[in-house]
Order: structure tokens, then sequence, then C-alpha cells
């Protein structure tokens, strides 16, 4: 069951004494029960003023977005009831503490059995020792934590998550990811996430879209789009050659990277057993070899 | 409307007055100093106009009855500010809360505020010139609906301003007020004023409340035709004001709550 809907949607904004800039060029997708959907692309794509205009805070040129099959901008307060979102383009009011943050914020939801469901997520997020501080007094990482403590506070069946990782510490950034993964298998939470940590994307989400000069220009799986990349990376530990090595990349138009006696070399797939066997009719001697399959990452950026 | 929404908005202009000196300041610190140099100046007056024993009542009541049309005002602009400087109006309008329920968390914290400086000056103004505005009885009460009034019809109208340009127009919020004081007729009669003045005063609503206060401690006499004329000008000017400020808000939705600031 699709709980996202979004047709044809546009944003064109009036630029003075210039062209009108097509922010969101007529894009369309939808968003699954219980789906992780990456939303990527380069800065600029129309990332952020897509997810604006699903949160009801732009208002679109042309186009419309459903949720659980009605209409945002007819049932708008019915909607938002169930959906959140944790951005880092937005501050939550820096005079107040996150208790009290927490607090306004949860009656705005008319969350129920209000005190147990912050200590729920003080716990989730860790901000017992934080609680009572003020949102000015606290690191870009402690932020993000009580950003996410926000989106998860009405128990939201969609959540806009932009960059929700941002700042973390590794090890939080790695609960975070897990704490997601459980949150939609266990309440089918639908999950529109950015991120410029590609392998992140590839762990959490299910499907990705691409976004680029505010048209889609990928939708699928991350292995999907991975695999239309023919290029691998092939590190190589040359113990007796390099020069070899160097002089065979360049004669057959292999792109690659130095480091010591390391190289990189991005090979095709199917041609690495032939660029293996050239090296050796070449006498190259290695001591280590690693094969990279091709990532998101690739896609990204080769494709935009 | 949603009790719970318009709650939320109040107790999170609540918190924020809490943490904050220069709100509190804003609500007590200026009305001590209006009253402090109003009322010795005036102290001054009535040692030197001779005959004129009610001019410091005159002076001290029409400071008070300013509060609220200041008050009512300051508190629509400065909370709208306070959501573009924290950039939170992102966060706000992404939940359920509508426009209309913000409005009127803001006036509901405006009567609040209003209520407490109006409180705190006139405890001062009785402590220090021994003066009660409370004389006035129940005849206050019209007064204070229309000085409401005009508080929120301006306040509206600033916030459609800074909606529409930013902060960086945010000096009307605590300036553009003023500029009806001088046609207000808050200290001195309306007769007095110039006559380009006071054909400007004609079409102020508060110019008839003050004359009117006046005249009450005056001549004890209330005028219900000044009021009828002051009503009609607030209700004129709030329903302008209210679409005005409702279309700066589409305005602000077409470019993008994240680019207000």
């Amino acid at each position: 069951m699709d709980i996202l809907q979004v047709k044809n949607l546009s944003k064109k904004f009036r630029v003075k004494n210039k062209k009108d800039f097509i922010a969101v060029d007529s894009i369309s997708f939808s968003l699954k029960e219980g789906e992780i959907l990456g939303f990527l692309g380069p800065n600029g794509a129309g990332k952020t003023t897509t997810i604006q205009m699903l949160l009801g805070v732009l208002t679109p040129t042309k186009g419309e977005v459903s949720y659980f099959g009605k209409n945002l901008k007819d049932y708008r307060e019915e909607i938002l009831e169930q959906v959140n979102f944790s951005s880092t383009y937005t501050n939550l009011p820096w005079r107040l503490t996150i208790r009290e943050n927490l607090i306004y914020l949860s009656y705005l939801y008319n969350v129920k059995d209000r005190q147990k469901r912050l200590k729920k997520l003080v716990d989730i997020f860790h901000l017992d020792n934080l609680i009572n501080m003020q949102i000015s007094q606290l690191s870009a990482g402690q932020l993000t934590r009580v950003n996410l403590a926000k989106a998860f506070l009405n128990f939201p069946k969609v959540l806009l998550l932009d960059e929700p990782t941002a700042s973390l510490d590794p090890d939080v950034a790695e609960y975070i990811r897990k704490f997601l993964i459980n949150e939609q298998r266990q309440f089918k939470t639908s999950i529109v996430f950015t991120s410029h940590n590609m392998a992140e994307v590839e762990e959490v989400c299910d499907r990705v879209i691409f976004i680029n000069k505010g048209k889609i220009v990928a939708d699928d799986t991350p292995e999907k789009l991975a695999k239309t990349i023919e290029i691998c990376h092939v590190e190589l530990i040359i113990k007796d050659g390099l020069k070899r090595t160097i002089e065979y990349c360049q004669n057959h138009g292999y792109q690659y990277k130095l480091s010591g006696r390391n190289i990189i070399v991005d090979v095709k797939e199917k041609e690495i057993a032939e660029f293996l066997r050239g090296l050796m009719d070449k006498g190259v001697y290695y001591d280590g070899i690693s094969i990279e399959k091709p990532t998101l990452e690739d896609y990204f950026l080769q494709n935009l | 409307m949603k009790i719970n929404r318009i709650y939320a908005i109040v107790i999170k202009i609540m918190y924020s007055f809490t943490h904050s000196y220069d709100r509190i300041a804003d609500a007590f610190y200026w009305p001590t100093m209006d009253l402090l140099l109003w009322g010795l100046t005036s102290t001054y007056f009535k040692t030197t106009a001779a005959g004129n024993s009610k001019i410091i009542m005159v002076i001290v009541s029409g400071i008070l009855l300013w509060i609220i049309v200041w008050r009512g005002q300051f508190e629509i602009t400065v909370n709208l500010l306070e959501d573009l400087w924290d950039r939170n109006l992102i966060n706000i309008f992404a939940t359920p809360l509508k426009f209309s329920e913000w409005i009127t968390a803001f006036i509901i914290v405006g009567l609040i505020k209003a209520a407490l400086s109006l409180l705190f000056a006139i405890g001062m103004a009785y402590l220090l010139y021994q003066t009660n505005l409370f004389v006035l009885g129940f005849n206050l009460i019209p007064f204070i609906f229309l000085l409401i009034l005009t508080g929120w019809w301006a306040g509206f109208f600033i916030a459609g301003v800074i909606l529409r340009f930013g902060s960086k127009v945010q000096t009307f919020a605590w300036g553009m007020i003023y500029l009806i004081s001088p046609f207000s007729a808050i200290y001195y009669p309306v007769a007095t004023l110039p006559a380009w003045a006071q054909k400007i005063s004609l079409i102020v609503p508060t110019s008839y409340v003050f004359e009117g206060a006046r005249e009450m401690i005056g001549k004890g006499i209330l005028d219900y035709r000044k009021l009828l004329i002051s009503l009609a000008l607030n209700i004129f000017y709030l329903i302008l004001a209210l679409i005005f400020l409702r279309k700066s808000f589409d305005k602000v939705l077409d470019k993008g709550l994240v680019k207000v600031f």
C-alpha cells in the first residue's frame, strides 16, 4: 500500500530580473508502508525543496502530495498528526531546554501519555543528562539526537529525515541506523531518508531515488543501481614492477590512483582477469590484492 | 481550532519568557521608566500650572492605558520574531498547527502579559503618585477593550510586514506603533494639535479612547459616540490587518518557510 504519493510535483521560484528558477520539475514517486526510501542528489538538486513541499511548508507550483490516500492540501491537520521530520536546516528554540521543547511539541501533536513518551525518547536517544540544558548549550551531535527524539515524538507513520546522522560519532550513528531499521520493522514506519553518506544509504534504504536539477534520474534498489556501474576498484600492493604497472595502465587507458607502493586501478569487472594477466606478462609481482565492487557512491560520482 | 495546539504555543512563549531577561525587562522595566519620567514631569507641571490638580492623573492614566496598546502589538510581533530568529517556523508549521491557532496563542499571551504589565504599572503608579486608575470603575472596560483591539491590528499589520521582509525590518516591532502615538492624544487633547495632525487623529481609533478617558477623569462624562467611532475604526483596521497578515503568510509559504529569517 502506498503511504505517500507524489504526482507531477513542481516548484518554480521567481528570480528578480532573471528567468524563473525551476527547483523541482514534475517529479512523481511513491513510498510504501514500512519502506525506507533514500532521496539523494547533489547540493541544489531539489531535495530540500521537495521535502518542504512534502511537509506542507512550501506551496508547490504544480502537482499533488497525498498521504494515506488523502490530499495534503485538504487534509493537512489529519495528515501532519501522523508525519514528522528531522532536519539540519531548522533549529529548535535555543532558549528553551530539551524538556521544554519536547513538552510544547508534544502538545502540538496531542501526544497521549506525554510523560511516558518523553521518558522513552530520552532513554532511546541518551538525553537523560542533557534534558534540562538549553538548546543553545548543546553540541551539533547532541542537537541531532534531540531533533531525532522530536521526530519520533508522535509515533509517526511517515518520517522525513534529512541527514539524520550528520555530526554524530560513528558508534552513535550506527546505533541510530539500527534504531531506524528496528522502527521500520516493528511499527512499519515509512521513512524518506537523505544523506551524503552512500554507505549508510546502502545499509538502511530499501529503495533509492536520485534527483538532479529538479528531475528524478534514477529510482531503484541500491544494489541494482550500483550494478549499473561496470567499473571495479582493484587495489594492488606492488612488490616489484611499479613503474611497469603505471605504464601498463597508461597504455591501456586505465584510471589509477597511486599511494606509495599501493595502486588502485579502475577496471571493468569483466576485464579484471585480463588486466591481472597483462600485469603478470609484464613481470609485475604484488603482495596483496583487493577488489572492491561498484557501490552507490560510484553510481553517484559517475552519474551526478 | 484545537485547544492543545494553542496551549502548546502559549507555553512555548512562556518558557521563553522565563529564560529571557530582555523579555522580562520589556514587561516591567520600561513601564516603570515611563512612569518615573512622565510622572515626575507631571508632578513638576502641577507645581507650575495653577488650578490643574488632575494633571498627574491624566498623564499617568495615559501611560497606563498606552501599555495595553503597546503590549498587545509588541507580543504579537516579538513572538513572531523569536520564531524567525530561532528558524523555528518550519518546526511549528510542519505540525498540525493552524495559522489561526498560532495567532490565537499570540493574542492570549498578549492579554496575559498586558495584564501583568498593567497591574504592575497600576501598583507602581499608586505607590509613586497615589494615582488609582480604578477610579474609572467599570468604564475602564470599554477603554481597555478598544485599546486591546488597536494593539492587535497594529501587531497583525507589523507581523505581516515582518513576514514579507524578514528580520531586516525587525525594528518595526519596537517602533512602528509609535507612529500613531502623537495622533492618539495620549497626554494632551486633540484640540491642541496642529490642524493637519487633528485630521490624522480623526482616523486614529486610540485618539477617541484617550479623549474619552480624559473627559471621564476631568468631567466624569462618558461619551459613547467617541467609543463607537473608535470601535468602528478598530474593526475596520482589524479586518484589513488580518487579510494582510494571511496574504503575507501565503506569500511566505510560496517562498518557503525555510527562507524566512
